[in-house]
């Protein structure tokens, strides 16, 4: 038999939304333990690599060497599709979760939320330190027109990551200056950081230190603008009302 | 209503339904696009006692496939390379070197890689590989074994393989061979299999990849360049009148052969969409990284890739 299909049909089909699997969850929850971000055999050769990076950079040649290393012919860096933003991403993603590890406030800590996120800052910087000569390499990388959606995320996600553990809780509008400011705040610190010689980087905790100051103040100002802008707002708006207009 | 009118409908329903029913006894002598689509979707009826398989939108029995498949390739192994530019725009040269460039073939520690190119005939991959590898990686062992099932193709490979620099290097090697089961290359031995616009004609495609499976090392991995399905409904328009309204006229007149061109195209669409094949890889074994596909020029084709695990 043959099947009639009405002649718009063969042009205009309907788009249905696909189904995806969703692996892990879509919001964070401390009940139930985080997926591994890496399939095993990823990690495996992204782990040697990373020990390859300080001498080699983050490169195809600290790929191979990690694939070698792990046991895997040179060709299975195929695995890993974006190539050395994936060794990248590799770097960002555990740095990130290895936070909550290296940094624990205790319940009862006096510490206010600016000095949280100052160590909690700190602490990822110091996460850079045996790379920090390659890191310039992995911020051009990083810059490069298809890696930049995928590097902003990962940024939002830190910087997300820092509010969350320095226990952070406000649903408002301030949600989001906070991850704006602070992700700006870590980018510029992260750049200052890679021509820091000064001991222990020393020089960087400075700059940290100055920014955060910085951002505090603006948040002032526009927090104090706001309330002066709101106050004068409602006051005209009363103003007008006893003046007998309908608004 | 008066009768008038009523009787002068009348009429008019009797010619329409007339005309509807000539045309229905009309054999088809040519295959356009609506046709060809309309053949596609034909109820499947089981032909003698083999199994069946696609060949193009026509269903036949497998061991008919394979004849019918050898007669098209050794059909266009002449005007093969003038057939893709003139098809393709020029942009399956493109597709090829993306291809290439993205698996960086060749070894930076001296031991050369074991590549094998399927369905590579023309060995249009197999000198971009050992280009790639020479000149990129500066690797002068990684070798290449051309395997394809097509006497007429292999021959037309031999021939320009002669006139490159690889001619005498050793590093080149042709053998003729069904994909499906190639006995001559022992299990675990090659570093990274490739086939590129070559998958969609073969007969088995599940023991194709199975047979892949079998001669990669592990670690190893299979790529696959290959026409896909187009996501864009506009563009997919666009595309399918350019595929099913030119290409055979192209195939007409340039290399005089409009039924193997036809063929082509309807192979296309038959070709399982890009996640379909990607479940067909996973099934073989292979891991599959990331999506597992690469889209090419907004789907027209993509690079499939798996890896034999360890």
């Amino acid at each position: 038999m043959r099947s009639s299909v009405p002649f718009y049909k063969l042009i205009w089909r309907p788009v249905y939304p696909r189904c995806t699997i969703r692996r892990g969850h879509s919001y964070h929850s401390e009940n139930h333990p985080q997926p591994h971000p890496f399939p095993h055999a990823q990690e495996q050769i992204l782990s040697s690599a990373m020990r390859h990076v300080p001498t080699h950079g983050f490169s195809m040649r600290a790929l191979t060497e990690g694939a070698k290393e792990s046991g895997y012919p040179e060709v299975s860096v195929q695995l890993l599709p974006r190539g050395v933003f994936d060794l990248i991403n590799y770097h960002l993603v555990t740095q990130r979760l290895a936070l909550k590890d290296r940094v624990q406030f205790t319940k009862d800590s006096k510490l206010g939320a600016g000095k949280k996120v100052r160590t909690l800052t700190l602490e990822r910087l110091r996460a850079n330190q045996d790379i920090i000569h390659q890191w310039q390499g992995a911020l051009g990388q990083m810059s490069l027109l298809g890696n930049i959606p995928a590097s902003l995320k990962e940024l939002h996600m830190l910087s997300d990551e820092i509010w969350y553990l320095s226990g952070d809780t406000s649903v408002d509008t301030s949600w989001y200056t906070k991850r704006a400011s602070l992700a700006a705040l870590y980018a510029s610190s992260e750049l200052f950081m890679t021509a820091d010689a000064s001991k222990d980087f020393a020089a960087t905790a400075e700059f940290v230190d100055r920014r955060l100051e910085d951002v505090q103040k603006v948040g002032k100002t526009v927090g104090g603008l706001g309330q002066f802008v709101g106050f004068w707002a409602s006051n005209t708006l009363h103003l007008a009302r006893s003046w007998g207009m309908r608004v | 209503m008066t009768t008038k009118a009523i009787a002068c409908g009348r009429t008019a329903w009797r010619s329409l339904h007339y005309f509807a029913k000539r045309k229905k006894c009309q054999p088809i002598v040519y295959r356009c696009f609506w046709c060809s689509i309309r053949q596609s979707q034909k109820t499947e009826e089981r032909i003698g006692d083999g199994r069946i398989t696609h060949f193009g939108f026509e269903t036949i029995s497998e061991a008919q496939k394979e004849k019918k498949v050898g007669a098209v390739f050794s059909s266009v192994a002449s005007s093969y390379d003038t057939m893709n530019d003139l098809m393709s725009l020029g942009i399956h040269r493109i597709w090829k070197d993306h291809f290439v460039r993205s698996l960086n073939p060749g070894s930076t520690s001296g031991k050369g890689w074991n590549i094998l190119d399927v369905a590579g005939g023309t060995g249009d991959i197999a000198f971009r590989m050992l280009d790639h590898a020479t000149q990129v990686n500066g690797d002068h062992s990684t070798k290449v074994t051309i395997a394809d099932i097509n006497p007429d193709m292999l021959a037309e490979g031999k021939k320009r393989a002669l006139a490159s620099k690889y001619a005498d290097t050793g590093r080149l090697h042709f053998v003729l061979g069904n994909a499906e089961s190639m006995p001559s290359m022992p299990s675990d031995s090659v570093d990274l299999y490739t086939v590129a616009f070559g998958i969609r004609n073969f007969t088995n495609k599940d023991a194709a990849l199975r047979e892949a499976f079998r001669v990669l090392r592990p670690g190893g991995v299979f790529a696959c360049l290959e026409f896909s399905h187009v996501n864009s409904t506009l563009f997919n328009a666009v595309y399918k009148r350019w595929s099913f309204g030119a290409i055979p006229l192209i195939g007409q007149l340039v290399a005089g052969d409009r039924d193997s061109y036809q063929y082509l195209v309807e192979s296309i669409e038959r070709f399982p969409a890009q996640e379909e094949f990607r479940a067909m890889i996973g099934d073989a074994g292979f891991l599959v990284p990331g999506l597992g596909y690469e889209n090419l020029s907004g789907g027209i084709a993509s690079i499939h890739r798996g890896i034999k695990p360890l």
